[in-house]
């Protein structure tokens, strides 16, 4: 047979598309969603990254990851390396919620949607969608159940708090939570110390136990992150003051987050309250807003986990809802 | 002449006044913070510092730089966590040194052999170290069992166990330094390398040998840390190589080799140490801690610099022209 070279012009592609097609195909399939967390510092993050990883797995996307070990500037080139890579939206945990804004608009002009798990931006022009635990009010509820048990057990309390970094909106907010509610109750508790961690754990260690010498009787403490458990423990031990609800000695403890160690503590009745951040809530607003952002639907901007604070009375019925509780599950069964 | 002496008299003096500065401020608006219990605190918190700064005053004393020994506490942490976490605290602390030494002999090889710049080659393993430990603990928090965790409350002759640790590193730290001809060796290469080789100093392995002691003395600062903090999240230790940098630079070691020594190192990770404790005793708003923390430093810096400067200009040879009779 013989061809024509417009047969053959014609047949050449044809075949070049149908072997391109599954490229195609899979391009269409798979969409690729870039997750950038700038460092995996407690189990929250890790636990979070995992959710995002399944749930976009599950539905089908393709994910990369990048960390930028709390580095704006790295956080910024690895955004521009994946917008020049064509993902098709970025989830995102900044460190600086002012940092971040170039990277928004960068991804605006690049048209591709951008979703921040748990910690907003700073006000902008740029548009992105925000998914933030109501930190101020997860605190607000945590911290009157502690008040709550104080005044059931009478007298005046000294009360100390750990505040996370002071760039961080989220620390700010449980700090202005825990504020909120001892400014209504300075009849019976008295902030005597206000210890900035840093997010940093020896510098929690430290603080604490600087703050127990210059207050040896502080009995009612509240950390803004359960990360710092363990160092809150230490100094405790150290001071005999760990001790179970009912004993002579114990303070008033609480915390926010809900990892599996708040758990651990909560059923060892070490500790009265946690505010709980619902993280499969969180992760899950963030895959669909990223999901409707590329279909082109609306979103709020905002997006709100209301969370909620655990404690003893209420420990049955609200642990499934408590993320630490279902890590601490699969570890002992 | 007579006034420069003085200036110089005062500068050298300078850091002693300004601890006994802040002591004072401190002292008169806390009670407590003049306790000796307080005292004990402050060298229980400085003590993995310290550690830490000693072992980078010898790299800093040859004019080399060790950026790394953040990323080996947290590697020696974590691999204590999780491949020797039944092991005694007699086994543990030479294996994490062991870890550390290995690191430090790593960063040596490049710097002495291959001549890559220190800070260059250290850079590069703080992020590899942080890297393996990263991968090591799956950047899941490492916890401790009690034979570790009880340590931070372990006492002999009534001093806490960190003090003796951190006395016993500053003691044999000092006697190389100060009598022993490697010390002597060390502040030869720092201030001048080719005269030192020409004197037949074996600056290669004075060179490899400070990296060693650099990155032993991080595993054992990150051994005493732990037994305090009780976990290793993935920030352990972070940004520790600034720490004891300037607790050497606070305490009068140069950055250019060849000045210093143990003690001025020590005395600056335990004067950071006493203006976060002061600061935390007296209730003071967290967001001044930065501002006065760094102002101290600063002044600390600037009167050491001032300090240098006088030296400087005081060993200048003079040299009298005579005027020709015309």
């Amino acid at each position: 047979m013989k061809l024509t070279r417009r047969q053959f012009t014609l047949a050449t592609l044809m075949a070049a598309g149908t072997a391109g097609l599954p490229v195609y195909v899979k391009a269409q399939g798979k969409k690729t969603i870039a997750v950038l967390f700038d460092g995996l510092y407690s189990p929250f993050w890790v636990a979070g990254l995992d959710v995002i990883k399944q749930d976009l797995t599950k539905r089908g996307y393709e994910m990369v990851q990048a960390i930028s070990d709390k580095d704006d500037n790295r956080q910024f080139e690895q955004v521009r390396a994946m917008l020049a890579r064509k993902v098709d939206g970025i989830i995102i945990v900044q460190t600086d919620s002012n940092a971040v804004i170039p990277a928004i608009k960068a991804a605006n002009d690049a048209r591709v949607p951008m979703v921040h798990f748990n910690r907003p931006p700073a006000k902008t022009d740029a548009f992105s969608v925000a998914v933030v635990a109501d930190n101020r009010s997860i605190t607000n509820a945590t911290v009157e159940h502690m008040v709550k048990v104080a005044k059931e057990k009478g007298g005046k309390y000294k009360a100390a708090i750990l505040i996370g970094n002071l760039g961080d909106p989220n620390a700010i907010g449980r700090r202005d939570g825990f504020f909120d509610v001892v400014d209504k109750n300075k009849d019976i508790i008295d902030v005597v110390a206000r210890i900035p961690t840093e997010w940093n754990a020896d510098v929690a260690f430290a603080g604490l136990t600087n703050a127990f010498q210059a207050n040896p009787d502080i009995n009612f403490l509240f950390t803004s992150s359960d990360f710092l458990f363990p160092q809150i423990v230490q100094v405790l031990k150290t001071r005999n003051k760990f001790q179970p609800i009912g004993h002579k000695d114990h303070i008033i403890f609480g915390g926010f987050d809900g990892d599996a160690m708040a758990y651990e503590l909560l059923k060892d009745k070490y500790l009265d309250a946690d505010g709980v951040q619902d993280l499969f809530k969180e992760a899950e607003l963030a895959v669909n807003a990223i999901v409707d952002l590329q279909e082109g639907k609306t979103v709020e901007r905002v997006l709100l986990d209301p969370g909620f604070a655990i404690h003893q009375a209420n420990l049955e019925q609200a642990r499934d809802r408590m993320w630490g509780y279902s890590i601490y599950k699969q570890k002992n069964g | 002449m007579n006034t420069v002496r003085l200036r110089l008299a005062l500068l050298r003096n300078a850091p002693v006044a300004l601890f006994v500065v802040v002591l004072a401020v401190f002292g008169s608006l806390s009670d407590r913070f003049l306790d000796v219990q307080n005292f004990t605190n402050i060298l229980i918190q400085a003590s993995h510092i310290a550690i830490l700064g000693i072992g980078m005053t010898f790299v800093l004393l040859t004019a080399g730089i060790d950026l790394s020994v953040g990323a080996v506490m947290y590697l020696s942490v974590a691999l204590l966590g999780i491949y020797l976490a039944d092991a005694s605290p007699i086994l543990a602390v030479p294996a994490m040194m062991a870890v550390g030494a290995l690191f430090g002999l790593v960063n040596a090889f490049f710097v002495v052999r291959l001549r890559v710049a220190a800070f260059i080659v250290t850079l590069a393993t703080l992020f590899i170290g942080r890297g393996l430990a990263l991968w090591v603990t799956e950047t899941r928090m490492v916890f401790y069992k009690d034979q570790i965790l009880s340590l931070a409350r372990a006492e002999f002759l009534g001093v806490p166990w960190a003090i003796w640790v951190f006395a016993i590193v500053f003691a044999v730290a000092w006697i190389v330094l100060n009598h022993t001809p490697f010390g002597r060796q060390v502040y030869a290469v720092g201030e001048n390398p080719d005269a030192a080789a020409k004197a037949g100093i074996n600056v290669p392995l004075v060179l490899t040998t400070v990296y060693a002691v650099s990155g032993a003395c991080a595993g054992i600062a990150g051994f005493v840390s732990i037994t305090q903090v009780g976990a290793a999240a993935s920030s352990f230790a972070m940004e520790k190589e600034f720490a004891a940098v300037a607790a050497s630079v606070l305490g009068g070691v140069s950055l250019f080799g060849g000045r210093g020594g143990v003690a001025g190192t020590v005395f600056g990770a335990v004067l950071i140490q006493t203006v976060q404790n002061g600061l935390v005793i007296v209730n003071a708003d967290p967001y001044i801690y930065p501002l006065v923390t760094s102002s101290i430093i600063f002044v600390a810096v600037f009167v050491d610099s001032q300090r240098s400067r006088i030296l400087e200009r005081l060993g200048r040879r003079r040299i009298r022209i005579e005027e020709r009779p015309v």
